[in-house]
Order: structure tokens, then C-alpha cells, then sequence
């Protein structure tokens, strides 16, 4: 008895300081500024949506959000396509001087690099291409960021399907890659989701290469755009507050629809 | 399957023809993503690194001199001290609260899967907003705890004015953020343990905190450094919500590597001296996981 008392306790204090701050926020998008600033209530007393309205109507939040989209879906889709195929190679094919190992490997210690490190080449690199302030830039810069880890996650899965299925696939007169195709791939469908699903919180809510490689509504992504409001308005609290809280839905209520595949993409790796 | 009888299957499964190349083509739109957008630059920061600019235009070849100008810049060496610093509490802070609260949720009861829900929220909003979500909670006349402090009868509380406690508040912050992935790596390590030896020692009158000790630490240490290794490179790179938070202030007291790496490249425009800083920061990184992993393998051959 006392021990569950002790439980219930210990999950109500977690909970309240996950939630504390995000209600904090939540309460200060629906007040006025005057609210905020003369009365310092703890809960909205005359609630209202106006931050939201004002930040979509007369601020660019509808461009950033289509511009994240976009750029999310195109990196993601293009990183999975082309790294999929890549692990797959890694997983199954031995190569001369162990090329595929090295390609594994090489792409992993990418990963180790901190993305700060290489934030000025390719600034300069953009720069050169004429892809600054533009959608292609980015989803450049985002795919080849994924790739590293989408082939590394899923060069396991691939690992973890039986090799027999395929050259069984291939006796019956599929082809190499219709076994891949007709196989594999359907087999590995919950490591492709658990990597993508990885991949999309990852772009969604990269900030750093957005500040660097965009300047205008035409490609800032939504955390480029809200930094860039808060920016401004140093001490309009109103619109800070609705703008966390514009900037954070999309991701959280994705991330909340697919905790399951989630949870296995973030702790994978570590544990094996 | 053995081995051999394993190879065998291989080549055979490599067949001849438009297969042979076929490792080749799928390999082939992956690397040369990788080599344009991520290995280039890499080459091309190395070179930017040994030449000095002004304005964004090269001027002179310097050498080794910007790596060497380095260790003499009196902020270079603060921000790393204070990246070092961050790092080191916040890490060691989230491993032992994950820790603790993975051996909590070991054993399934109700209300673990609500949890569970609710640890993912930190991790998963974007960096940039929790950053928001701190200057709301620290702000000197409006933030929550002013406001808490207020309603309980205190007066304003300084967070974001105060070197010390400007520190402490972004250490909170990724605290905060990252204590649940922890939690998360570490559940799922406990959960994969044998369940024989806990039984033995039972079976033997060992209690709790000998198994723990014995048992849970021992057997736990693989999975402990790989999510320590993992979150410490991580951290090293925290960048969105102290720029958002603080922006480095007040003064230099939260000026993270990476802070003082983007300010003299963009606003200062010194871009050799800044591609020199990164390297250095990405040679650190890197030594750091070789030697933690070199580490690993003598203790645990995995």
C-alpha cells in the first residue's frame, strides 16, 4: 500500500515537471500583453485566441510551415529511397577490399562529427551554387544528413531478415533486385518506419543550417521563423508564446501518433 | 549457419551480369550525396581553416596559425570551459535521474504507459521552442517563477541577469529535455538483462542494493557508456536553445563553443578562424568517442 502511494506520488511529480512548462507557455499564448505584463496571473482570465490570429495573419507563420513541410517531406523521402538501397548493398553484398564495410564505417563517423563543424563549407558551398534562401538548398543539406543515418538503422534491419527468403525468391526467377524489392523490403517495413518516422523530428526541427543557409519567408522553416520573431519583439510575450507553441504542435502531436515506432528508433543502437 | 556454408550462399546469391554491378548502383546515390554535401565541405573546411579572411574574402595563406591563434584567445578558452562544464553536469546529472528512474519503471505497473507518453514530449519539440519555453519560465518580471515567487508573497527572482544562474539555467534546461532519453535507452537496456542471476541472488538472500551493486552495474555497464558517449557528442553540440535562451549572455558566462563558433563566423565574418575553431571542436569529439569506445572494448570485448 505505502509503496504504491510512493508510486503515484513520484509519476504525479514527473509529470508535473514535464507539463509545468509547457503549460506555462500554453497559459501565456492565450493572454493579452497587458495580462502578461501588469497582472502576472497563473491562468488566462479573459482567454483569447488574438496571438494566433496576429501571428498567421500579419507575420509569415503559413509560409514557414508550408517551407517546413516541404523540405521535411522532400529530405526524408529521398534520404530513405537512397538509403535504403545503399544498407541493403552493405548488408548483403561482400564487395572487393571490403568497400561496403568502409562505406558503412565512413558514414557512421559522419555521424560522430558534430554538424557544427561543417556549418561554414557549406554555407560557402550554397553560396557558390546560388541555393541559399532556397527549398533545394536545404533539402540537400537535410538528405545527406539523413542518409548517414538511414542506412547505419537500416543496415540492422536488413541484417535481421533471413538471407534463405531471398535466394529462394531468386530460384523461383526473380531477379536480384525483385528480391530486394518483393522481399526484403515489405520485410523490413517497421525499421523503414522507425528510421523514417527518426528522420522526420530530426529535419522538422533542425535550426542551425536553417539560421545559416535562409534569410527570408520564401525558405525559412518554421524554427528558423519563430527564432526570427522572437528575435523582433524582444518583450512581446504574446506573440513569443503562440509562436512555441505554432512552432511545436505539428511535431509533438506527430511524434505522440507514432510513439510505438518511436521509442524503438531512439533507443536502438545503443542497445544492441 | 556456419561461415562457410554462409559465403558460399553469398556469391551465389551475387549471381553474374547486370548483377554484378548492381552493389555498385545501390550504393551509388547515397555516397555521392554524402561526398557533395558532407565530405567536400568537410575538405573544404580543413582548407578555409589555414587561410585568413576578411570580410568573407580570403586575403593570405596563414598556415597553422588560426589553430595556434586559438589557444590564445582568452573567449575561444572560455567557451570551451563553459561547454565542458555544461557538459559534464548536464550529463552526469541525466544519467543518474535516467538511471533512477528506469529502475522505478521497471517493473510494469499502472500509470507507466502514461509516463512513458509524457517522457517523450521534452525530446521531441523542437529545440528552438523549449528554448522559448525557458525565457518564459526564467524572465525577471513575467516568467513562472517570478510569477510563483510572487503569488507565494517573494519578490522578483534574477535568473537570466546572473552569470552563475544563467549556467544553472541552461543545464536545467537540457536536464529537462534529455533526461528522458536516458530514461528510455536505459529502460530498454534493464528490460533486455537476464533474468537468472537477479533469481540466483535472490535464491542466495542477497538483498535490493547488493544485486544492484553486483548484478544490474556490472551487467549495465555497455549499455550505461554508449548512452553517456552517445549524449555527451550530443551536448558538445547544444547550440538552438542557449541561442534562443540567452544568446551567451550575460556577458560570456553561457557562451557555448558552438555560439562563439557562429558569432565569429557570421557576425564577425572571420571565416578561416572560425573553420579553424570548428575543426578543433569536431578533433575533440571525435578523440573523445575513439578513446570512450577504445575504453569500452578493453573492459566489455562486445
Amino acid at each position: 500500500m505505502r509503496s504504491r502511494i510512493f508510486r503515484a506520488a513520484v509519476v504525479t511529480l514527473l509529470l508535473g515537471i514535464v507539463f509545468l512548462p509547457i503549460y506555462w507557455m500554453v497559459s501565456t499564448s492565450f493572454k493579452s500583453n497587458e495580462e502578461i505584463t501588469q497582472e502576472t496571473t497563473l491562468y488566462p482570465h479573459a482567454p483569447s485566441f488574438a496571438n494566433y490570429v496576429h501571428l498567421f495573419s500579419e507575420k509569415e507563420f503559413g509560409a514557414y510551415m508550408t517551407n517546413s513541410l516541404v523540405v521535411t517531406a522532400a529530405s526524408v523521402v529521398i534520404a530513405l529511397v537512397c538509403g535504403s538501397l545503399g544498407a541493403y548493398a552493405i548488408a548483403r553484398f561482400r564487395l572487393p577490399f571490403e568497400l561496403e564495410r568502409k562505406v558503412g564505417v565512413g558514414l557512421l563517423t559522419l555521424r560522430i562529427v558534430p554538424p557544427v563543424v561543417i556549418l561554414i563549407p557549406v554555407y560557402l558551398l550554397m553560396l557558390r551554387l546560388h541555393l541559399l534562401n532556397t527549398w533545394i538548398g536545404l533539402i540537400l543539406t537535410y538528405t545527406a544528413f539523413n542518409i548517414t543515418f538511414c542506412v547505419w538503422m537500416m543496415e540492422s534491419f536488413f541484417r535481421e531478415i533471413p538471407v534463405d527468403l531471398e535466394e529462394a525468391a531468386m530460384v523461383d526467377g526473380d531477379s536480384r533486385f525483385g528480391a530486394f524489392c518483393r522481399i526484403a523490403l515489405p520485410l523490413a517495413a517497421p525499421g523503414l518506419a522507425a528510421t523514417a518516422i527518426f528522420a522526420v523530428i530530426v529535419t522538422f526541427n533542425e535550426f542551425l543550417f536553417a539560421l545559416a543557409l535562409t534569410a527570408t519567408p520564401r525558405a525559412m522553416t518554421m524554427p528558423r521563423g519563430t527564432a526570427t520573431l522572437i528575435g523582433r519583439i524582444d518583450t512581446d510575450w504574446a506573440s513569443m508564446s503562440a509562436a512555441g507553441v505554432v512552432g511545436a504542435l505539428p511535431i509533438v502531436i506527430f511524434a505522440l501518433l507514432v510513439q510505438r515506432h518511436l521509442v524503438r528508433g531512439l533507443t536502438m543502437g545503443a542497445v544492441k | 549457419m556456419s561461415q562457410s556454408v554462409r559465403r558460399t550462399s553469398r556469391e551465389r546469391l551475387q549471381g553474374a551480369g547486370l548483377d554484378l554491378a548492381l552493389p555498385y548502383l545501390l550504393l551509388a546515390p547515397s555516397v555521392l550525396i554524402v561526398l557533395g554535401v558532407l565530405v567536400y565541405p568537410l575538405w573544404d573546411g580543413l582548407r578555409a581553416s589555414t587561410k585568413l579572411y576578411r570580410y568573407g574574402t580570403v586575403l593570405r595563406d596563414v598556415g597553422f596559425q588560426n589553430y595556434l591563434h586559438l589557444w590564445s584567445d582568452q573567449q575561444f578558452r572560455n567557451a570551451l570551459w563553459v561547454t565542458i562544464r555544461f557538459v559534464t553536469f548536464s550529463v552526469a546529472i541525466e544519467t543518474v535521474l535516467g538511471f533512477a528512474l528506469a529502475l522505478f519503471c521497471l517493473h510494469e505497473f499502472r500509470g507507466i504507459r502514461l509516463l512513458r507518453t509524457a517522457l517523450i514530449v521534452p525530446m521531441v519539440i523542437t529545440p528552438v521552442v523549449v528554448g522559448i519555453v525557458f525565457r518564459l519560465i526564467y524572465a525577471s518580471d513575467v516568467g513562472m517563477i517570478t510569477t510563483l515567487s510572487e503569488a507565494l508573497g517573494g519578490s522578483q527572482v534574477q535568473i537570466l541577469g546572473n552569470p552563475m544562474k544563467a549556467f544553472i539555467g541552461i543545464v536545467v534546461l537540457d536536464v529537462w529535455e534529455w533526461t528522458p532519453l536516458m530514461f528510455l535507452i536505459l529502460l530498454a537496456g534493464l528490460q533486455s538483462l537476464p533474468q537468472e542471476p537477479f533469481e540466483a541472488a535472490r535464491v542466495d538472500g542477497a538483498g535490493a542494493w547488493r544485486s544492484f551493486v553486483d548484478l544490474t552495474l556490472p551487467m549495465m555497464r555497455p549499455v550505461l557508456a554508449i548512452a553517456i558517449i552517445l549524449r555527451t557528442i550530443d551536448a558538445f553540440g547544444t547550440f538552438d536553445q542557449v541561442f534562443v535562451l540567452t544568446h551567451g549572455g550575460p556577458g560570456q558566462a553561457t557562451t557555448l563553443v558552438s555560439l562563439y563558433g557562429y558569432d565569429t563566423s557570421f557576425k564577425f565574418q572571420q571565416v578561416g578562424y572560425a573553420a579553424a575553431l570548428f575543426v578543433t571542436i569536431g578533433l575533440i569529439v571525435l578523440a573523445f568517442a575513439l578513446a570512450a569506445v577504445r575504453l569500452l572494448r578493453r573492459v566489455e570485448p562486445i
